[in-house]
């Protein structure tokens, strides 16, 4: 078994989770946990490698040019944490069989065992990408195992993720950080690199953007909030990764990277304050609440303060104590959660004043819990008081001024009376105090309760044999601190000693607590705060998204002049001033001879004459007009500029966008509406301005140089190369194919944008019913009961007559038109023409036989476009993926077919060919006319919103 | 001497006039105009005294105009026509744009 497989193997745990669940229903929890058991055994061999000192490493390059690899690494510290992630989790697994309400439960396992497979993951990650990678993972795999739990669990898991993803960027950055100034994503070599002794700014920086990670996923203060919040989720899913996995995640980080920081002063005091801070104040909280999961979850937050403090030490007894206690914390937390959930589904409650005393119905739960909290409270001889006895050691040890240890021990010890107190409430809410209607309750089934009593009663001999632990834990401190580190032995009883009294003084604090508990309940039931985390993260987001919707107003606008002006006459002043500079001092050289001819002259005045018309004109149909006679000025320039390739693509798509124009301005009413004239006055100002600065600059700036070399090896080669005579078109699908498929996808693009757009707005928004206003005003004249000129009214009036001439026209034209399509699509290799001219003209077939109906009809099945866009661009990149077998993306393949060479680049035009089509069809369908029965449901629609 | 800047800057002064001001086909009829320019800026850029066509067949190596710039244009061209339609359907969505009142996409915002 490797460390790959292992990973390999838990992915497709994760992946049989749907046909497990489809078969075996809530009992998929069973062999899901046989599976992690499984692997927690194969994982021994390689345990035993760690055990004895060596380290296991694997790698596979994964991202060569960033010098990432998908490294493993499995050290003592990553065993420790494989260990919990797999047995804690079979046990759970095993535990939700029973809890979960019978059926299928698919997101449940599935989100589970894919977290499982991120956290350890995480653990074993030896590449700092993989690590944050991981690290995410987690995240959202929490996200959403608390969004599942319904709409109690929404604010909560946004929430939830709100918190974790700043901790993930903080992560992100300090990632950054560490692989520019290491020079390497190793994470065993960033970590033991000598730039952090050498650059302490950098350390610090890294160590505080760590920690901030660390703080964020172990719910240290400030960030502590989102784990009461998470509360929401499933008791499997709390007893899981809010005890065991996701939080210690927090915790591994903050360990691992100890390695490195560990005698960086800023980490020491950020850890050792933050820990100690949350350790006390959550301890309080926790004694305060009524609800048992939520006193849980401040317990927990409590008790990663204490573990959090402990690694702040940073000395090697403390990175033990960490470790020792992030062991025993693991075991009797997940079981106590799982207790806690099988207090709630037995008792139909979990609020401490309304349980009844079950110590004599449940008597098993009751000597669990016992223990379970007994542990925590740190009394002997539990696992709990071992590693609570080596935290108060570490905490002596606290780096900084002679008082700095000696505080540290005894901020540990409040907050470890505060622990006993409420732990001791624990028991007492719910085995002593409390009404007496017990009747119906009863013990809870084996299948609840032993996977919940397991890890807490494995406390007991593990405490009693501590010494077994004693090679794993100082393997797990050797990965932190060094392979010669010298580890102190663990055991039960440390001889007496100032550790010692400090519990003594602990419990019995603690026992006093327990005896005053109703007056101490009384007195600390009231609030201390106005507002808890939730309410401050909530009132943060609102701020933050008013305050985005303040900045948005300062940009919002109805038209586009207050984006634009601003660019626009930087750009004019630039323009002019630049281009004014640069030709001053005489380096420009002197323009070729023969720059113009008088054809462009002829072009210039027309081309004046339209823009002023379509700049100055009030009617929409006018302004096409004028824009019509420009794009034929220009296609005319561009011919006499020697591109006909260019010149007929202009022609084509002129009349294309004319004749969209047209549909649209159907639909809008007749007239702009002149703006003020003070407004048309600037805008004439500001488009002076910029015209004139885009004139001068391509005066001064082109038509100066010889020939470049790229163009003279276009005109020289390109016939050799490629076999097409057409340079233009050699350019577009051979030597620049990839600019085209670029090109290709922003068509597709639009064309499914437009669908995307016009689905959600409801047809007779589209279609205002302008068609009936705008009816010719004149009616037939009526002459003694008969109507004169009917004819004539009829020619104007009747569609269906009025098309026929044009429908016998469209008989001959439209396959005239495909004809000259496809000869144009054949010959574009060595003449004008090619795959986006021939679509255009097949275009305007498709166009002309639209526009001949009489009514609305559809150009093709609906599905048409989509096809048309998709099946283009798809067999554009199949061409190009084709390339690949002749040396790159792209790369065109040739060969003889009947004496003609022929060109992969052909297939590649299709393509083209086909997307173009696509677009036009899309636009015809979606912007002509509305169809009869869509303007009838339309037209229902407006009857139902008025019924309203 | 040479006119094809002067055509520049009578396009993009039409142009930039267009964009200016309100109501979306304006502001479209606007960036056509600017299109327009652009692609004469590009030509231009391969220098307008060669104006022979790029073709091999009929090739005559120093009248030739340089055949990347209208590659680019070409390309340019059909991306307009792409850009040019979907602003045109989002003009029918703002089909009274005019009237400053904001159109009904059917849809139901909850805050």
């Amino acid at each position: 078994m490797t460390l790959a497989w292992l990973l390999v193997a838990l992915a497709t745990v994760a992946a049989a989770t749907p046909l497990l669940t489809r078969w075996w229903g809530r009992n998929a929890g069973f062999p899901v946990a046989a599976a992690f058991v499984g692997l927690a055994v194969s994982v021994v061999p390689l345990g035993r490698v760690v055990l004895d000192g060596e380290v296991v490493t694997e790698s596979v390059t994964w991202v060569p040019e960033l010098d990432v690899s998908l490294a493993l690494r499995l050290d003592g510290l990553g065993l420790v944490f494989v260990m919990i992630a797999l047995l804690i989790g079979a046990l759970v697994f095993v535990y939700s069989t029973r809890y979960l309400k019978p059926g299928r439960q698919l997101d449940f396992y599935l989100l589970m065992s894919a977290f499982t497979l991120s956290m350890v993951g995480l653990v074993l990650a030896d590449d700092l990408i993989l690590l944050f990678l991981c690290w995410e993972l987690t995240s959202l795999a929490s996200f959403l195992l608390i969004a599942r739990s319904g709409s109690g669990g929404e604010a909560a898991s946004t929430r939830t993720l709100m918190v974790t993803f700043v901790g993930g960027l903080a992560l992100l950055v300090a990632v950054a950080v560490t692989a520019v100034a290491t020079g390497t994503t190793n994470l065993t070599e960033a970590l033991t690199s000598p730039v952090w002794a050498d650059e302490p700014a950098t350390a610090g920086l890294v160590a505080a953007l760590v920690a901030i990670a660390g703080f964020t996923k172990a719910a240290q203060f400030p960030f502590h909030p989102w784990l009461p919040d998470a509360m929401a989720a499933a008791t499997p899913v709390s007893a899981y990764l809010h005890a065991a996995a996701v939080v210690k995640a927090g915790i591994y980080l903050l360990l691992r990277f100890s390695a490195a920081f560990h005698d960086v002063p800023l980490w020491n005091v950020m850890l050792l304050t933050a820990g100690l801070f949350t350790a006390g104040l959550a301890a309080l909280f926790a004694f305060q609440k009524t609800d048992l999961k939520k006193l849980m979850a401040y317990s927990t937050v409590s008790q990663l303060g204490l573990i959090t403090a402990t690694i702040g030490v940073g000395t090697e007894a403390a990175l033990k104590a960490a470790t020792l206690h992030t062991i025993a914390h693991a075991l009797f937390k997940s079981g106590l959660f799982m207790m806690v959930g099988v207090i709630d589904a037995q008792a139909g409650t979990r609020d401490l004043r309304r349980l009844p005393p079950l110590r004599r119905k449940m008597p098993w739960s009751y000597a669990t819990v016992v223990l379970g909290t007994a542990s925590m409270a740190g009394v002997p001889p539990l696992l709990g008081f071992v590693s609570k006895e080596s935290i108060f050691t570490a905490m002596l040890e606290a780096p900084g001024p002679s008082w700095a240890g000696p505080a540290a021990l005894a901020a540990a010890a409040a907050g470890a009376v505060l622990t006993f107190a409420y732990s001791a409430r624990i028991v007492t809410g719910a085995f002593f105090d409390g009404p007496r209607d017990d009747d119906e309750i009863t013990e809870a089934p084996p299948l609840l309760l032993v996977p919940a009593a397991i890890p807490i009663w494995v406390g007991l001999p593990l405490a009693l044999g501590v010494g077994v632990l004693d090679v794993p834990v100082g393997q797990a401190v050797r990965a932190m601190a060094g392979a010669g580190a010298e580890i102190p032995h663990l055991s039960l009883w440390h001889g007496f000693n100032v550790e010692l009294l400090t519990t003594m003084v602990v419990l019995a604090l603690g026992v006093l607590t327990v005896v005053r508990r109703e007056s101490l309940g009384r007195r600390l039931s009231a609030d201390l705060l106005p507002t808890d985390g939730a309410g401050v993260i909530s009132f943060l987001v609102r701020r933050a998204s008013l305050t985005g919707r303040w900045l948005g107003d300062l940009v919002e606008a109805d038209h586009p002049s207050r984006h634009v002006v601003p660019p626009l006459a930087v750009l004019g002043l630039l323009l002019l001033t630049g281009v004014w500079a640069l030709g001053g001092d005489g380096t420009v050289p002197p323009p070729v001879e023969g720059l113009w001819t008088w054809v462009d002259v002829g072009l210039l005045v027309l081309v004046t004459i339209g823009v002023v018309g379509v700049a100055v004109t009030d009617s929409r149909v006018g302004g096409t007009v004028f824009l019509g006679a420009v794009g034929i000025a220009i296609t005319v320039q561009l011919f006499a500029l020697g591109a006909p390739d260019v010149g007929l693509t202009q022609l084509l798509v002129e009349m294309l966008t004319v004749t969209v124009i047209m549909l649209v301005l159907r639909k809008l009413p007749v007239r702009f509406g002149l703006p003020r004239r003070p407004h048309r006055r600037w805008s004439l100002v500001l488009a002076v301005l910029v015209g004139s600065g885009m004139g001068f600059a391509t005066w001064v700036l082109t038509g100066r140089r010889e020939r470049s070399e790229v163009a003279a090896y276009y005109v020289a080669e390109s016939k050799d190369v490629t076999g097409g005579d057409n340079i233009v078109n050699v350019i577009l699908v051979e030597f620049r194919a990839l600019d085209t498929l670029g090109e290709l996808t922003v068509l597709g693009m639009a064309g499914i944008a437009i669908v995307a757009v016009l689905a959600t707005v409801r047809q007779h928004l589209l279609d205002p019913g302008t068609d009936h206003q705008r009816e010719p005003s004149f009616r037939p004249r009526h002459h003694r009961g008969r109507a004169v000129d009917a004819q004539a009214h009829a020619a104007l009036t009747d569609a269906a007559a009025n098309a026929v001439p044009f429908r016998l026209l469209l008989r001959v034209l439209v396959p005239a038109l495909l004809l000259v399509s496809a000869l144009l699509f054949w010959r574009g290799h060595n003449e004008p023409g090619g795959g986006f001219i021939a679509a255009l003209v097949a275009s305007i077939a498709v166009a002309l036989h639209y526009l001949a109906q009489p009514t609305d009809v559809s150009v093709g099945p609906p599905a048409l476009p989509r096809v048309l866009i998709g099946g283009g661009v798809l067999v554009a990149l199949g061409t190009g993926l084709v390339g690949l077998t002749a040396g790159s993306f792209l790369a065109p393949l040739s060969g003889y077919v009947l004496g003609t060479k022929l060109s992969s680049s052909l297939v590649f035009d299709l393509g083209v060919y086909s997307a173009v089509l696509g677009l036009v069809v899309v636009t015809l369908e979606l912007l002509g006319a509305p169809r009869a029965d869509q303007h009838g449901s339309g037209a229902q629609q407006r009857a139902m919103e008025e019924a309203r | 001497m040479t006119v094809l800047p002067i055509t520049i800057a009578v396009l993009v002064t039409g142009g930039v006039y267009l964009m200016l001001q309100a109501g979306m086909v304006r502001i479209i009829f606007g960036i056509t105009l600017l299109s327009h320019a652009a692609n004469l800026v590009l030509l231009a850029a391969g220098v307008s005294a060669w104006r022979g066509e790029p073709l091999v067949n009929r090739l005559d190596a120093d009248t030739a105009a340089d055949p990347l710039p209208q590659a680019f244009v070409l390309t340019a061209i059909v991306i307009t026509l792409a850009v040019t339609v979907f602003m045109l359907a989002m003009a029918v969505i703002g089909n009274d744009d005019d009237t400053l009142h904001v159109p009904d996409t059917g849809e139901e915002h909850t805050q």
